[in-house]
C-alpha cells in the first residue's frame, strides 16, 4: 500500500490486518508515536489523519491508504519548535514524555480550531490521553499558554 | 529553541534538559530500538492460578511461520539459575523460593511465564505462542491473604509452613496499657485495595550478544543492580555485560530489576543467537500490584485528644513471591507508624502473605502510603469519638523536636508539622468550609473536607540488599571547558538529571548548557544503586557535589598559577584573579595541553565521589530496631470533595498540599513529582482497582476497566512549599517524589467521610468508588 506520512508517500508491505500504529513505527520507520495500550484507551498512540485526531492503534494501516497522515515528526520545523511543543517545555507539561506526542497533536488541534479554550474546554479535548507522571495541571497550563501564543 | 533561563542556581527552575528530543518524537525508548536482524518474543503464562505442570505441547507453535525458538522452563534451567533477589526474604529472617525465568514444574498464579516464543514478528511470536498447549493437574487456589493463613488453604510453596512469607512485630513501650489507661479507645479496618503502577510506557527488554558480550537495552530504573542480577542468573561475568536504560517512559517502581523477563530475554537472545525484544502489552503490564492490605487497629487517646498508644495488625497480600523489591513494602507501612506523631506505646504486627495472585511490585510510596492511610483515618476516628475537630487532634500529638525517634526506631530528622497544618487550613480556607458545609447540607449538597499528614522517610538504605542510600558520579572537564557527568542515579521522568546540571553548572561555576548528563548505562557511569526512594537528588546530587568541588578546585588552582594570585574566583564560566579573565576553557586547556609547564599541578580535572548522608544507622538498638533513612520529607493534604449521594461519585472541588522536602534544587520539577504521587493517590482513592475473577485471572486488564485518573477529574492540585533543610543532606534537600499517595488517600477518604456525616458513614476503605460510596449509605441508614 501507499502510506502518505509528513507528506511523504511510502510504498510498503503490510498484512491486512496491521494497526496503522505499527505501520508507522515499523515500517515507515517513524517511532515518535508510541504504544500505551492498543486498546484506545491511553492516547499515546494519536496521530493526525486528514487533519483529525485519530488513535494510531485503533485504525488499520490499509483505511490510511490515500489520507494525509500526521506525526509528532512533523511538528517542529527544523529546531524551531511548534508554540504548543514550546508551550509545554515552558509549563513543564511532561515528565517521562512517554504521552507526550499524542498530547501535544491533541493540543494542537484544540487550539486551532477553538481560539480561546476555557478550561473545560481544555480538559474535554485531552481527556482521552492519559498521563501518569504530571497529574495533569501542568498540561492544562501548558495549552492555555498555546492557544494564546 | 528557546534558550535555558540564564539563571540556573539551586532553588531555580530551568525547563527539563531532554525536552526538545522529548516534544519532537526523537527520545528513543525500548521499543524504538530496532536493530539488524531483531527478532520479537512473547511470553506464553499461565492460564490456571495454581497447577502442576503435567505436559507442554511445543510442537505446532515451532513449526508455525517465522517461528526461530520455543523455550520451556524444563530447557530454561539448563542455562539459567534462579533470579537473585533485590531484597532476599531470607535475609530478613523470612520464607524464600527459587524464582525462575521460566516456571518448570508449578504455576502459582495466572500470568506466569511458562514458555517462550521468537519469532520474526511480534505478531509471528503471537500466533505461536497462541499454539503453545500446556496441560496442567490443577490445584486448589486462594485469592484472600486472611484465607491463605488459614492451616488448610492451598500452599504455593510447599517447603514453608504455610503462606507467610514473614511476621514481624514492631513497636516500642506497653500499648496494652495504655489502650487500657486510655479516656477513649476508637477502633477500625481498613482495606486498601490492590492497585497499580501503569506507567505509559510498558516493561520491555532488548537483549542482543556480540560473541560473550551481552548488551541489554531495558526500561529498568537500575541499571547496575540488573547487570549484577543477570551475572548471577546466567553465570556471565558482570564484566561482559552491559545494561542501558537512556529513556524510560515512567516506572514509579514498576521498573526495579527483579522480573522474570529480564533474564528470559537476554537467554533468548542468546540461544535464538540474535538480538531478541520482549514488550510487554498493557495486559501483562496491569497484572502488577503495588499495594493490598487490610488493617485492624485500637488507637487509645485521652479526653483533650493525644493519642496514647497504638495496635495495629496488618495482614499483607503480595500475590505470589518475587524477587523484586515489592514483596518488602508492607514493612515499610509497619515501620512508617506513627508517623509524625509523638506516640511512644506502640505494637505492629506484619503479616507479609502470599496469595495465588501475580506478585506485587515495588510501587510509589514503598508501603509508606498505607501507614499514613491508617494513620490519619485513625486521627479522624479520634476526633469523630470526642467531638473535636480533626486539625486540632493532629496538633495535639505533632513531634516538635528534633531529631526525634519514633516507637519503630525511625529517627526524624527535621520538620515544621505545625507550619504544614497552618499553612495547608489557610490555604484551603477550612474555616470557611466548616461555615459553608451547613448550608450546603440544607441544600441537598454533600460537601466534606479531610486532611491528610503524610511524614516520607527517604533515600533509603537497607543493608546488604541493593537497596542503598549511597550513590557515585564522576565529573569530568575536557580540554574544551566542556563538562560531562556520569552518575549512577537515573531518572525515568522526574527531571532529576537536569537537577544534577544544576548543581554542578553552579558549583562549577559555568553554564548549565556546558555540562552533559550520562545516566543509565553501566559501561559509562561509576557503579550506582539507580533511581528509587526519593533518593536521585539527595545522593546523585551530593556526590556530583563533592566532584564538582574537586574539579572547581584544580580549575582554581591553574588559575592562581596563570594569574600570579591566590585570590581567583571562577563564575559564569570565566575565571578571575589579580585583575585578569580567562574563559574556563582556556583554564582547562592550559592544565591539559601544558601540564609541564603548568608545574606540580596533576593533569587530571575529573574525579569520582560517593556521597552518604548522614542519620542512618544500621545498629540495632536495645529493641532491635535500626534506622535505614537520612531524611523524612512531609506534607498535609486538604481535599475537598462533594459526594453526590444518589449516584456515589465523588467530585474534587479544591485540593491543597504543602510540602517540606528540604531545600529545593528545582522547585517546578519537585512540584511536578508531588503532583504525579497525589494524582497517583487520588486514582487509589477513588477510581482504581485490580479486580480477579474466581479462576484467579485479572478482571481488570485493561484502561477501559482499571480506571486511572484523566485529565477531567483532577483539579487544579494547590502546592503550598515550606522549607526545613534536613541537617544530614549536603544540600539540605530531603527526598521527592513519593510524598503524595498515602496522603491523597488519607485527604480523600476523611473528606468524604466527613461529606457522608449526615448519614453517619465510616470509611473502611479505598477506592471510593459510586458502587462503595452507595454501599457505604446503604449500609448506614436506619
Amino acid at each position: 500500500m501507499k502510506l502518505t506520512v509528513n507528506g511523504v508517500e511510502h510504498e510498503i508491505d503490510v498484512d491486512p490486518r496491521t494497526l496503522l500504529v505499527h505501520a508507522i513505527r515499523e515500517q515507515v520507520g517513524l517511532t515518535g508515536t508510541h504504544v500505551g495500550c492498543l486498546t484506545g484507551d491511553c492516547g499515546a498512540c494519536t496521530v493526525v489523519v486528514d487533519g483529525q485526531t485519530t488513535k494510531s492503534c485503533s485504525v488499520l494501516a490499509l483505511s490510511a491508504e490515500g489520507s494525509a497522515v500526521e506525526t509528532i515528526e512533523s511538528l517542529a520545523d527544523g529546531d524551531d519548535l511548534h508554540p504548543v511543543q514550546q508551550a509545554f517545555w515552558d509549563e513543564f507539561g511532561f515528565q517521562c514524555g512517554f504521552c507526550l506526542p499524542g498530547m501535544l497533536l491533541t493540543a494542537k488541534e484544540l487550539v486551532e480550531s477553538t481560539p480561546d479554550p476555557t478550561d473545560d474546554d481544555i480538559l474535554r479535548a485531552i481527556d482521552g490521553n492519559l498521563c501518569r507522571c504530571t497529574g495533569y495541571n501542568t498540561i492544562v497550563a501548558a495549552v492555555r499558554k498555546a492557544a494564546r501564543s | 529553541m528557546a534558550a535555558l533561563p540564564a539563571r540556573v542556581g539551586i532553588g531555580s527552575s530551568p525547563r527539563k534538559r531532554d525536552g526538545a528530543a522529548l516534544l519532537t518524537g526523537r527520545a528513543l525508548f525500548l521499543d524504538d530500538h530496532r536493530p539488524e536482524g531483531l527478532l520479537h518474543a512473547v511470553v506464553v503464562r499461565s492460564e490456571v492460578a495454581h497447577g502442576r505442570i503435567r505436559a507442554i505441547d511445543t510442537a505446532a507453535a515451532a513449526a508455525a511461520p517465522g517461528v526461530a525458538l520455543v523455550l520451556t522452563g524444563a530447557e530454561a534451567a539448563k542455562h539459567a539459575g534462579p533470579v537473585p533477589y533485590f531484597i532476599d526474604p531470607a535475609a530478613r529472617g523470612g520464607n524464600r523460593t527459587d524464582i525462575r525465568c521460566l516456571q518448570v514444574d508449578k504455576v502459582v498464579h495466572v500470568g506466569q511465564p511458562v514458555a517462550a516464543v521468537v519469532a520474526a514478528s511480534r505478531h509471528e511470536a503471537q500466533a505461536a505462542a497462541d499454539l503453545v498447549r500446556i496441560t496442567y493437574d490443577v490445584l486448589p487456589h486462594v485469592l484472600d491473604a486472611r484465607a491463605a493463613m488459614a492451616q488448610d488453604a492451598p500452599r504455593l510453596y510447599e517447603d514453608w509452613p504455610g503462606n507467610v512469607v514473614a511476621h514481624n512485630r514492631y513497636g516500642s513501650g506497653d500499648p496494652d496499657a495504655a489502650l487500657a489507661a486510655a479516656d477513649v479507645v476508637v477502633e477500625g479496618e481498613l482495606r486498601i485495595a490492590r492497585t497499580t503502577t501503569a506507567p505509559i510506557e510498558p516493561r520491555g527488554y532488548l537483549a542482543s550478544w556480540q560473541g560473550d558480550r551481552l548488551t541489554v537495552h531495558a526500561s529498568c530504573q537500575n541499571p547496575h543492580q540488573l547487570r549484577w542480577m543477570l551475572s548471577v542468573s546466567l553465570g556471565v561475568d558482570e564484566s561482559r555485560i552491559r545494561i542501558v536504560t537512556a529513556k524510560v517512559g515512567g516506572s514509579f517502581g514498576l521498573k526495579m530489576q527483579g522480573h522474570p523477563e529480564e533474564t528470559l530475554v537476554a537467554l533468548l537472545s542468546l540461544l535464538a543467537d540474535a538480538p531478541v525484544k520482549w514488550v510487554e502489552d498493557r495486559r501483562e503490564t496491569l497484572m502488577a500490584g503495588a499495594r493490598e492490605q487490610v488493617h485492624r487497629f485500637r488507637v487509645g487517646a485521652t479526653s483533650d485528644g493525644r493519642i496514647t498508644g497504638l495496635v495495629n495488625e496488618i495482614v499483607a497480600d503480595i500475590g505470589a513471591l518475587t524477587a523484586q523489591a515489592g514483596w518488602a513494602m508492607p514493612n515499610m507501612s509497619a515501620t512508617t507508624q506513627p508517623s509524625g506523631y509523638a506516640v511512644q506505646d506502640v505494637r505492629v504486627e506484619l503479616d507479609i502473605v502470599c496469595t495465588n495472585k501475580p506478585p506485587c511490585n515495588a510501587a510509589r510510596g514503598f508501603g509508606k502510603d498505607a501507614a499514613h492511610f491508617v494513620m490519619e483515618r485513625a486521627v479522624d476516628l479520634v476526633a469523630r469519638e470526642l467531638g473535636m475537630d480533626p486539625a486540632e487532634v493532629r496538633r495535639r500529638n505533632f513531634v516538635r523536636e528534633f531529631p526525634y525517634r519514633t516507637a519503630t526506631g525511625l529517627n526524624i530528622d527535621s520538620g515544621d508539622f505545625d507550619g504544614l497544618l497552618d499553612k495547608t487550613l489557610d490555604a484551603v480556607d477550612y474555616a470557611g468550609i466548616r461555615r459553608g458545609q451547613a448550608e450546603s447540607r440544607e441544600r441537598g449538597r454533600y460537601l466534606g473536607v479531610g486532611l491528610g499528614f503524610e511524614l516520607t522517610p527517604e533515600s533509603s538504605d537497607s543493608p546488604g540488599t541493593f537497596v542503598s542510600g549511597f550513590d557515585t558520579t564522576t565529573v569530568r572537564m575536557s580540554v574544551t571547558g566542556m563538562v560531562t557527568v556520569l552518575t549512577g542515579v537515573t531518572s525515568p521522568g522526574g527531571g532529576n538529571d537536569t537537577g544534577i546540571a544544576q548543581i554542578v553548572a553552579t558549583e562549577l561555576g559555568v553554564p548549565i548548557e556546558w555540562v552533559e548528563l550520562v545516566q543509565g548505562d553501566t559501561d559509562r557511569c561509576p557503579n550506582g544503586f539507580g533511581n528509587f526512594s526519593g533518593r536521585s537528588m539527595v545522593v546523585g546530587g551530593g556526590s556530583a557535589t563533592l566532584a564538582a568541588r574537586d574539579v572547581r578546585a584544580k580549575l582554581l588552582a591553574v588559575a592562581a598559577r596563570l594569574f600570579e594570585t591566590s585570590e581567583v574566583d571562577i563564575r559564569d564560566g570565566i575565571a578571575s584573579g589579580g585583575g585578569r579573565e580567562l574563559p574556563v576553557p582556556e583554564v582547562a586547556r592550559a592544565l591539559l595541553t601544558r601540564a609541564f609547564a603548568i608545574g606540580d599541578i596533576e593533569p587530571v580535572l575529573e574525579s569520582t565521589r560517593a556521597y552518604k548522608p548522614g542519620n542512618i544507622n544500621h545498629v540495632p538498638d536495645e529493641l532491635g530496631r535500626i534506622q535505614p533513612y537520612p531524611t523524612y520529607s512531609s506534607s498535609l493534604h486538604a481535599a475537598v470533595v462533594e459526594v453526590d449521594a444518589e449516584t456515589g461519585k465523588v467530585t474534587l472541588a479544591d485540593y491543597v498540599m504543602t510540602h517540606d522536602c528540604g531545600t529545593m534544587i528545582n522547585p517546578a520539577l519537585v512540584e511536578g513529582q508531588a503532583r504525579g504521587a497525589v494524582t497517583m493517590g487520588l486514582g487509589s482513592a477513588l477510581s482504581e482497582q485490580l479486580v480477579f475473577a474466581a479462576d484467579g485471572s485479572l478482571a481488570s486488564n485493561r484502561f477501559k476497566s482499571y480506571l486511572l485518573p484523566r485529565a477531567g477529574d483532577i483539579p487544579l492540585l494547590r502546592m503550598i512549599h515550606q522549607v526545613t533543610p534536613s541537617p544530614f543532606a549536603m544540600h539540605g534537600n530531603k527526598g521527592a517524589g513519593e510524598a503524595g499517595v498515602g496522603g491523597a488517600q488519607a485527604a480523600v477518604a476523611n473528606a468524604v467521610e466527613d461529606a457522608l456525616a449526615p448519614f453517619g458513614v465510616t470509611v473502611r476503605g479505598v477506592p471510593l468508588s459510586p458502587p462503595n460510596v452507595l454501599a457505604l449509605i446503604d449500609e448506614a441508614r436506619p
